[in-house]
């Protein structure tokens, strides 16, 4: 009886030890959060929102991104000063540091997905490939999620 | 200076600033910018003028629709704001989008966007010559970047919104920080108003 006690006690404290080391690991090294694309009509430009957590500890860059069902996808920030709105395209793409996490969202960066190939609709998925520096593999094919344009 | 102290004195700024503003959440532009007034085509493909809104209250965005972030991040929070209104007053107050984008924003494109905001929200533009008269009347700008490789370009156009009352008084600019709630808050109390003086005129 004791002896079984005995084993039952090492497996119960295995098993949370297996538990807890799980727990402790992230994962993913890179992590992608709400992937969504908002729907414009008319074949105007839509925006792609997302967070970008990397939990590596050297710092990544996203130097690209593109769709098949896109002609061209650009990487922007929008930028308000003195009452005036301008876009400005990310050059140098944009540094997510050791750690930390960036939001691509409403009003800040964004993907800006330029000449939709065909008509999507809202709830639709789709494939956007996105180019990281400093981490491999380097692309990472990320499913969005069409949302209405009326969503933030 | 201690930090909670420094919290005490901006609150109190900031308490300040909204008492000398009647407390709106935007700017109030009450006698500062004439009264509306434009020549342009509206997304019917008709010349139109101020008369379009009927002596309606007016809401009215500059911006472009090949503009992915802020313009429909900017419409989506008015539309959602003028739903938050009270009848009669949501029914009452006309959506206006001007796009200063002629070239790209025919009848149909801008039809096709602003159906996709609201039926309540009109689709206009103009020529250049329109377009900066009726821009530099409310004192704002916009401009047009290089053009890309493949024929596109980025246009810089005002973030705020301007309302008008029913005379076509402007009376407030909704920066593009404010909230729904916000937004909702300003709008209700500028329409209530103007129903008021309605009533007892």
């Amino acid at each position: 009886m004791k002896i079984v006690s005995g084993v039952l006690l090492v497996i119960v404290l295995l098993a949370g030890a297996v538990w807890w080391v799980a727990d402790m690991t992230p994962a993913e090294p890179l992590e992608i959060d709400n992937p969504r694309i908002r729907l414009v009509p008319g074949g105007a430009p839509m925006a792609g929102y997302f967070t970008i957590a990397n939990h590596t500890d050297s710092p990544i860059r996203l130097v690209s991104a593109a769709s098949e069902a896109f002609g061209h996808v650009m990487i922007h920030r929008t930028i308000v000063s003195g009452g005036d709105a301008r876009m400005e395209h990310q050059d140098s793409g944009v540094l997510v540091a050791a750690g930390e996490t960036v939001a691509f969202a409403p009003k800040g960066l964004h993907l800006m997905l330029m000449g939709a190939r065909r008509e999507l609709q809202v709830g639709e998925d789709v494939e956007v490939v996105l180019g990281f520096e400093g981490i491999e593999p380097a692309e990472h094919s990320v499913t969005f999620t069409v949302v209405p344009v009326t969503s933030s | 200076m201690n930090p909670r102290r420094i919290a005490l004195i901006a609150a109190l700024l900031l308490g300040l600033t909204a008492c000398g503003d009647e407390s709106w959440h935007g700017k109030s532009i009450e006698g500062l910018m004439p009264e509306l007034e434009f020549e342009l085509t509206a997304e019917s493909g008709e010349t139109v003028t101020e008369s379009v809104f009927a002596g309606r209250p007016v809401a009215l965005y500059f911006g472009f629709t090949h503009c992915p972030d802020i313009c429909p991040t900017t419409l989506a929070r008015l539309v959602a704001a003028a739903r938050r209104l009270p009848e009669p007053l949501r029914e009452e107050l006309q959506l206006a989008f001007v796009s200063v984008d002629p070239q790209r924003d025919g009848p149909r494109q801008l039809s096709d966007y602003t159906d996709a905001f609201s039926d309540r929200m009109v689709g206009l533009t103009g020529s250049q010559r329109q377009l900066k008269a009726f821009t530099r009347r409310y004192r704002t700008t916009y401009g047009y970047e290089e053009e890309r490789s493949d024929g596109s370009y980025n246009v810089s156009h005002s973030s705020a919104i301007f309302v008008f009352d029913a005379s076509g008084e402007p009376r407030l600019m909704l920066l593009d920080s404010l909230g729904v709630a916000e937004i909702a808050a300003d709008l209700e109390r500028l329409l209530s108003r103007e129903a008021r003086n309605a009533d007892n005129a």
